[in-house]
């Protein structure tokens, strides 16, 4: 089975690899639809498919899609100054990015729904052009854009980095514009880590609650996401119910990451990268 | 002229990179920027292409003020040290980029793009890597790949950054000659940079030796050769023994060597430098009051010539002498041996 490796210990680390993921992934995960089981279909559905769990699918999934995809241009932007150009206070910024890692999400909820209150700095601003902000949809995609943007600039940077200059400056030389050597020489061999970057900013903007619950208000309907509503189940010991919702996340979320590596599959093969 | 460099000064920060230098490039040659790492001969092939831009001085390619003009817009081929090619596109595609960027009105029909880039694939001989990717090329293949890339625009300069300087020895070798013969058969003036005098000696028509930002002496390989302007050249440019010295009134004593030196007959009592070639240092087993005593210490007899290292007597210096073999045989000299070595073609350099 296993190719002889010249590496020993190959048997103990895959064994404690399997151990490992089965207790802390893969045991959970199961219990999740053991749990679901106990309901019966009719109570299944009822749990699942009532118009406000299915609004709150709605808002965290387009939320997150949004957020992903807001990051995929910012951050790639972000990675591009970090890597391109020297100026004072590069690294300070460099450390910025890190932020939303860092921060506990409760604090950038609660800082961003302070910020973005209608009486609050930026809040009040928007306020004036009749753009209200926290506790609507938009602040639930404010929140997880925050919370997903190192994402893609930590993939795409590396890579950038590695890319060089010279590839740019032989683009330039060879006639293109400024536009075509970003669109046929850099956007090609960022994109597997731009994708990358976007599966992980989504994944991570999916299943976020406490940056979230400040600034969204949840709003049955309107602003209220997902795993605030396996939340309330839970606090109202419906626990199946709870574990029901989440099975039918994992499963959307599940579909969402095998796409979005089928494409960056095909978008691999179509630009020509080697294996 | 194809291109003229007028007085060009580049600083990085509080370091200068090129010191008021003035060069031209005439049509159809290959001139040669050569020096060692940190003379700035990569800044000035950069700001010829436009990748870089001079804080004072011009340059100017066939008549025209080309300084404002972007890199895009000078019409130049550039190579780089480490390929530069793009990844992520086949040789073919690599090689037709510059066609397919160009604005719709003088794009050439896909056809005829295919044609150019399987002429240009078989100039340099690799038209049956065409559907290859770079990283499934080796280092003098993906350099072939690089240059077909260049003249794919139909530059009117082609410069190349030290092109084989990433190669190993033997491919070196190869591809230099091969761009030799390439040049002589296109004949578009090119200039590229190198820190090996051998490749620079062998190639170039015209070679621009430079140092700290300054050039030290333009000439033919010949010339730069046998007659180097400066110390720097002569030590840069082949092995040379230096020997320090002091000269007084037409008389230069270099150690315990007395040589008349005609050029000198005004100079009284100043420092003085002298060179001679390894191949210019005549060796004998007789005392003689023009010689240096010297113990030979090393022989090195592999190779064409055999190289002998000896210890001066007067001094703490080693001197460098290149025999023929069939002369060293037959002085069938032995390590440890005392001689008297005499140079000749010394040349001098007052400090």
């Amino acid at each position: 089975m296993a190719k002889k490796s010249s590496l020993p210990g190959f048997n103990l680390s895959l064994g404690y690899t399997i151990f490992y993921l089965s207790l802390i992934v893969l045991i959970p995960l199961s219990a999740v639809f053991f749990k679901t089981f106990t309901l019966s279909w009719d109570e299944f559905v009822q749990a699942v498919a009532s118009p406000r769990v299915v609004a709150s699918y709605k808002l965290t999934f387009g939320a997150s899609l949004i957020a992903a995809s807001i990051n995929v241009v910012f951050g790639v932007l972000t990675a591009w100054v970090l890597t391109r150009y020297e100026f004072f206070g590069k690294k300070i910024v460099d450390a910025f990015v890190d932020f939303p890692f860092a921060l506990p999400t409760a604090v950038a909820g609660i800082s961003l729904s302070a910020i973005y209150a209608k009486n609050g700095w930026i809040g009040s601003l928007l306020d004036q052009i009749g753009i209200a902000v926290a506790y609507t949809p938009l602040g639930v995609v404010v929140a997880l854009t925050f919370i997903g943007l190192p994402f893609v600039v930590r993939t795409v940077q590396p890579v950038l980095e590695d890319l060089g200059a010279e590839v740019e400056e032989a683009g330039a030389s060879l006639g293109a514009n400024r536009w075509q050597v970003f669109y046929k020489i850099i956007l090609p061999a960022i994109w597997p880590a731009v994708i990358t970057g976007f599966a992980l900013a989504f994944a991570r903007a999916v299943g976020e609650y406490g940056s979230v619950i400040f600034i969204a208000g949840n709003m049955p309907m309107v602003s209220e996401i997902t795993p605030l509503i396996i939340i309330t189940k839970l606090e109202q010991y419906d626990y199946a119910g709870a574990t029901a919702v989440a099975a039918v996340m994992l499963v959307i979320s599940f579909i969402l990451l095998f796409a979005i590596n089928g494409f960056q599959w095909w978008s691999n093969r179509r630009l020509g990268h080697v294996k | 002229m194809s291109i003229e460099i007028k007085n060009i000064n580049k600083g990085f920060g509080s370091f200068s990179a090129l010191n008021n230098v003035s060069l031209e490039v005439p049509t159809g040659e290959l001139v040669a920027l050569l020096g060692p790492s940190g003379c700035g001969k990569t800044t000035l092939l950069r700001i010829i292409a436009g990748l870089e831009t001079p804080d004072t001085g011009s340059i100017h390619f066939y008549g025209k003020d080309a300084t404002e003009r972007a890199v895009r817009e000078r019409e130049v081929g550039f190579v780089f040290q480490h390929y530069a090619l793009f990844r992520h596109m086949t040789v073919f595609e690599n090689v037709a980029f510059g066609l397919r960027v160009r604005p719709k009105h003088t794009r050439p029909n896909d056809a005829e793009i295919k044609r150019r880039v399987h002429e240009l694939l078989n100039l340099v001989q690799l038209d049956w890597l065409a559907d290859r990717y770079p990283p499934q090329l080796s280092g003098g293949q993906r350099q072939r790949i690089a240059l077909a890339r260049a003249l794919a625009v139909e530059p009117k300069v082609l410069l190349l950054d030290e092109p084989f300087g990433a190669l190993d020895a033997k491919v070196r070798k190869e591809l230099r000659r091969w761009l030799r013969r390439l040049h002589d058969e296109l004949h578009v003036t090119s200039v590229f940079v190198t820190h090996d005098q051998e490749e620079a000696l062998e190639v170039a028509d015209t070679i621009v030796v430079m140092n700290q930002g300054k050039i030290e002496q333009i000439g033919s390989p010949q010339q730069v050769y046998d007659n180097p302007a400066t110390p720097f050249v002569y030590q840069f440019l082949g092995n040379v023994n230096a020997f320090e010295g002091r000269v007084n009134a037409g008389v230069a004593k270099l150690g315990a060597l007395e040589v008349p030196v005609k050029e000198f007959a005004q100079t009284h009592d100043s420092a003085v430098q002298a060179f001679a070639r390894p191949h210019d240092i005549d060796i004998s087993r007789d005392a003689s009051a023009a010689a240096f005593k010297a113990q030979l210490t090393y022989v090195h007899s592999a190779g064409s010539v055999v190289r002998l290292e000896l210890k001066r007597d007067d001094a703490e210096t080693f001197i460098e002498a290149e025999l023929t073999r069939e002369y060293f045989s037959q002085l069938n000299l032995k390590e440890g041996e005392t001689v008297y070595l005499t140079p000749r073609n010394v040349r001098f350099f007052l400090d």
